[in-house]
């Protein structure tokens, strides 16, 4: 009886250690995700619709 | 829908980028009040027009002047009227991005971001000046190596070292563009005894003033009231007294470039002097300026394509990839 019980809550713990490391790389993962996604985001190619948005008024306005 | 902003609320000048749009609203960050009632006359360029021409019942002010906020109430309705200048309204909720002077202290920020949505901000979100103005002046932050900014405005000056997206080193005083102009003043009223305003004594700045001995330098004619007679006067100055009179100032403003340079780690020390830093802001138009920086400091100083504008392009490039770019923001990292 008190070997089953034993059984039992060995899997159980080994059940919440996976279950953890698994969480932990989700985080781990999506921590890698969005930093790649925040650097791409300030690669030179993602800043220049702004760049040539501003820089095509700014002509205009010299321009006129 | 409204669409969403950013905003570079200097010391000197407000800028406002729309998201898809561009640049909407660029002018002087003043504003002018009766003082008797409390009421809102002007704001921007109109109040701008009323410093130092004021009757008594007026004051035109500019709220962030020192880079702080000074007063509270007068900073939310600056802040308010400017959102609703440009369309947004309590049905409206457009996100808004806001650049502070680094320097400002958390009561501080929670007043601007308050204000903002106050007035109508369905999400209000702060950004570093320094890390914006990166970003707009096109520096390659994106990748491992040292990034150098100064950013000089009116009430401060800002120099930041970036890499890989963030800030690695931060040096920011409360002496900027404006601390030029009241050493014209106070030199002017001292050798000349003469009393000028601080509008003229900006004028100055801009016609005659420098950093470091420059070619083709000429003299300028300035009118003021004469301390003894209280009469109209005129008097000349010379680009070296000039030079003189803000050289505390100046030297000051290089003195933070220079303890940024030494909070620096040793490897992004290196791609400085390959790289060169960058100067951003109107202070930074100062002639010589650039040069004086590069002598003090042996790294060269390059003068980015924009200089008034990188701020508010910096803000806008971080509305228009608001989820991708949002651990930038000021409030996400603490
Ligand atoms: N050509 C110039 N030479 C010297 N100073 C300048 C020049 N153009 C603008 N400035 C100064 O720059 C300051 C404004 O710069 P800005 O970057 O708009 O400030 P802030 O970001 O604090 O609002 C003002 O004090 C102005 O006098
Ligand atoms: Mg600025």
């Amino acid at each position: 009886m008190l070997t089953v019980l034993f059984i039992v809550m060995g899997v159980l713990i080994l059940a919440l250690g996976v279950v953890m490391m698994i969480g932990n790389r989700r985080i781990n993962e999506s921590g890698v995700r969005s930093f790649r996604r925040h650097i791409d985001a300030l690669s030179p190619e993602a800043r220049r619709e702004v760049h040539d948005r501003v820089r095509a008024q700014r002509d205009k306005k010299e321009g006129r | 829908m409204a669409r969403d902003l950013a905003i570079d609320l200097g010391t000197a000048n407000t800028l406002v980028y729309m998201k898809g749009k561009g640049i909407v609203l660029n002018e002087p960050s003043v504003i002018a009040l009766n003082r008797q009632t409390g009421e809102v006359l002007a704001t921007g360029r109109e109040a701008w027009q009323m410093i130092g021409r004021t009757p008594g019942y007026i004051v035109a002010v500019r709220p962030l002047r020192g880079g702080a906020i000074t007063d509270f109430e007068i900073t939310e309705r600056m802040i308010r009227l400017l959102l609703q200048r440009v369309g947004v309204s309590r049905f409206t909720r457009p996100k808004v991005v806001i650049c502070v002077p680094s320097a400002i202290t958390e009561v501080e920020r929670r007043a601007v971001t308050d204000a903002a949505r106050r007035a109508g901000a369905a999400d209000a979100q702060l950004i570093e000046q320094p890390m914006a103005a990166a970003i707009g002046a096109d520096l390659p932050i994106d990748e491992p190596v040292g990034n150098m900014v100064i950013d000089i405005g009116g009430g401060t000056s800002e120099t930041a070292v970036i890499s890989l997206g963030g800030i690695v080193a931060l040096e920011a005083v409360r002496v900027g563009s404006f601390d030029i102009d009241a050493a014209i003043q106070a030199y002017v009223r001292r050798e000349h005894g003469i009393a000028i305003g601080e509008r003229t004594a900006e004028e100055v700045k801009m016609a005659i003033g420098s950093a470091a001995p420059t070619e083709d330098e000429s003299q300028a004619e300035v009118r003021g009231r004469d301390l003894m007679t209280g009469l109209p006067k005129t008097v000349i100055l010379t680009p070296e007294e000039i030079r003189f009179a803000i050289e505390d100032v100046v030297s000051s403003i290089i003195a933070s470039v220079v303890r940024c340079l030494a909070k620096a780690p040793p490897e992004l020390a290196q791609d400085f002097l390959v790289r060169g830093m960058y100067l951003v802001g109107g202070g930074g138009l100062l002639r010589g300026l650039a040069q004086r920086i590069e002598r003090e400091t042996q790294v060269p100083v390059k003068m980015s394509n924009m200089p008034l504008e990188a701020v508010v392009l910096g803000a806008g490039h971080c509305i228009e990839h608001y989820d991708a770019l949002k651990n930038m923001f000021m409030g996400a990292r603490r």
